[in-house]
């Protein structure tokens, strides 16, 4: 009787151990820095040492300066833009894939997230290469005849942070659209066959609406990505593709004013969330339809 | 449950791993060093001559020297290398321990130029030594040498028209106020007044017009110098840079600007918590020795304290780089002149 008390008493506890675990390791992983840094936004510099002193200066100088304001509407446009390209080129390749039939299509799937398994700092550099004056677009455009010389027009301003991401994001749009392809029962395609309308019309009245869940959620994730970058832009930008990314990690590495850094990057995390909550919402309330 | 215990095994075989380096860290001497500062051979002959162990650690930026020192109030590390222009931070922070020289039978040899130190800027402070010189570059102007002809004797070159979008500059604001405040001739391009500072920014904002891109890594501007069409690079990197270009094939050569090059001297230094004040002026005294500073200019193409080489000679007109007026104020300046349309 009272071993089977001390097992059930030893459960008891391992479960509570369990739970507390599992509430711990979000607490301390996440929480707590982001509160460290929400913290840190309102402390201020002085000749390289920070001062624990509560301000809000850094927030109106966010606010006030006028370089931080323009810089960050633009490269909230720019990661849009991103987010539009990347869904634009992945929803016909989802529909491609969700055509195919058994393996193939796992495995043109795979093939479409190998990217993914490379480094990211590889990859900017080889689009740097492919993008550049000598670069192989520039040669494939001026042996097909399309451009009379090489173009500066690819690399080291705001169209090559365009390109550059949207090349390295599109596989997290085609995943979460191929997804909610996936998921749209095929018997009401063929009951709208069967009622006679068009294959068109199918598409526009059936899968689309169906699949908006998938385009939201990619549509968040491109974005959420695109924004937090620093590197691509560093990397690719050059003199005029200046974009927020920049202006933070400057603040964390030469400047020495990681106060301000923290302040900048409350802002963005703002953006970032809000992002993310349209994503969610946006796919939720279409799916729970269904 | 086999790969439960699998686990385990190799999380405590890890953690053994980790006490052991630990504990053998404990006697060692700790340096903290750039690249090429500290090379194997060079550790391996010290440790054979003074019974000193040696643990090295590699930094890659100044911000990180300051952060990996100040992290730790000086206790991390007993010897360390940065230049003069950071040293005086360090000193005022109280992170570094003076010198005594007499224990330094080598620094007596060195060039002449080096030899009293109260001589060289940054290095001393109320009469005390806190570091000791031992290898130099200047920053100075790579060019093409089929594409800029003639060859540029000024950072000038570097704003020219005939140029345009061939220019690659480095992405740091101190720096690049103090060279624009040398190119348009200001006396001291380390403390500049407001009326000076608008007028280099408005310079700063010309050469960007003028500029493909700005890099921050050596490689970084070989990469970009392969795959465009680039005629000049600000050479951050010195020698070091040129000779990485030149063995991919670059036509290139190197010049020391006429209005003066900024220059940077990298010191050892000993840190406040030093563990044994001897081994640490042994290792000190050890790099101030012929062959390895002879080594050191094989091998990265910089000058050293002790025997001449061909890097920033003494015709060379160098501006030793110092502390900046207000470092914030030119990197947060730097960023208004990115953002500038």
């Amino acid at each position: 009787m009272s071993a089977v008390v001390t097992t059930q008493l030893a459960e008891r506890r391992s479960s509570l151990l369990v739970t507390v675990l599992a509430f711990a390791a979000p607490v301390i992983f996440v929480l707590v820095p982001l509160a460290i840094f929400l913290v840190y936004s309102f402390f201020s510099v002085d000749q390289g040492t920070i001062v624990y002193a509560p301000t809000l200066g850094n927030y109106v100088r966010f606010f006030t300066d006028p370089i931080f304001l323009p810089v960050f509407w633009n490269t909230i446009v720019l990661c849009v833009s991103v987010a539009v390209i990347c869904i634009l080129l992945a929803y016909p390749a989802a529909y491609f894939l969700t055509t195919l039939r058994g393996r193939w299509r796992y495995a043109l799937l795979m093939l479409l997230l190998v990217p993914l398994l490379m480094s990211y700092v590889i990859k900017i550099y080889a689009i740097r290469s492919i993008l550049g004056l000598n670069g192989f677009l520039n040669k494939a455009l001026v042996a097909i005849g399309i451009l009379q010389q090489p173009s500066t027009l690819f690399v080291f301003n705001m169209n090559a942070i365009l390109l550059t991401l949207s090349l390295l994001l599109i596989p997290f749009a085609i995943l979460p659209i191929f997804l909610s392809l996936e998921r749209i029962p095929q018997t009401l395609l063929r009951a709208s066959d069967d009622l006679g309308a068009s294959g068109l019309q199918t598409f526009l009245r059936i899968t689309l609406p169906l699949s908006l869940p998938g385009v939201a959620s990619a549509a968040s994730f491109v974005f959420v990505l695109a924004i937090g970058d620093f590197l691509t832009p560093q990397m690719v930008g050059g003199t005029s593709g200046f974009t927020f990314g920049r202006i933070l990690y400057s603040q964390f590495g030469t400047a020495y004013n990681w106060p301000f850094g923290a302040a900048l990057s409350v802002a963005l995390a703002i953006v970032v969330i809000c992002a993310i909550l349209i994503g969610e919402r946006f796919g939720r309330s279409r799916g729970t339809s269904v | 449950m086999g790969l439960k215990k699998a686990f385990l095994k190799l999380a405590t075989i890890g953690l053994g791993i980790g006490l052991m380096t630990s504990a053998a860290l404990a006697a060692n001497l700790r340096v903290l060093a750039w690249d090429g500062y500290a090379d194997p051979d060079w550790v391996k002959d010290f440790t054979a001559a003074t019974g000193i162990g040696v643990d090295v650690v590699f930094i890659g930026s100044d911000d990180e020297i300051w952060a990996k020192i100040k992290g730790s109030e000086g206790q991390d590390f007993d010897v360390f290398a940065v230049n003069t222009a950071q040293l005086q931070r360090y000193i005022k922070a109280d992170l570094v321990s003076p010198i005594d020289i007499t224990k330094l039978p080598n620094q007596k040899e060195v060039l002449s130029r080096f030899r009293d130190l109260s001589q060289v800027s940054g290095d001393t402070k109320d009469g005390k030594v806190y570091g000791i010189p031992f290898c130099f570059d200047s920053i100075g102007l790579i060019y093409d040498t089929d594409k800029v002809k003639p060859a540029p004797t000024s950072m000038s070159v570097l704003w020219d028209p005939a140029y345009k979008g061939k220019v690659l500059a480095y992405d740091n604001g101190e720096h690049n106020f103090s060279f624009t405040a040398l190119t348009l001739g200001y006396k001291d391009p380390f403390n500049l007044n407001a009326e000076q500072m608008a007028a280099v920014k408005a310079k700063l904002v010309e050469l960007k017009r003028n500029v493909l891109s700005f890099y921050t890594t050596a490689d970084e501007a070989q990469q970009i110098y392969q795959n465009n069409d680039v005629a000049l690079i600000w050479a951050n990197y010195g020698q070091q840079q040129v000779k990485a270009l030149q063995k991919i094939g670059a036509h290139v050569a190197y010049v020391n600007p006429s209005e003066g090059a900024l220059a940077w001297l990298d010191n050892w230094v000993i840190s406040k918590g030093v563990r044994d004040n001897a081994a640490a002026e042994k290792w000190i005294d050890f790099m101030l020795t012929k062959k390895v500073s002879g080594e050191l200019s094989e091998r990265t193409g910089f000058g050293n304290t002790v025997v001449e080489s061909s890097s920033a000679g003494s015709n060379d007109k160098l501006v030793w780089l110092n502390n900046v007026e207000d470092p914030l104020k030119r990197s947060d300046m730097w960023n208004e002149i990115k953002a500038t349309p």
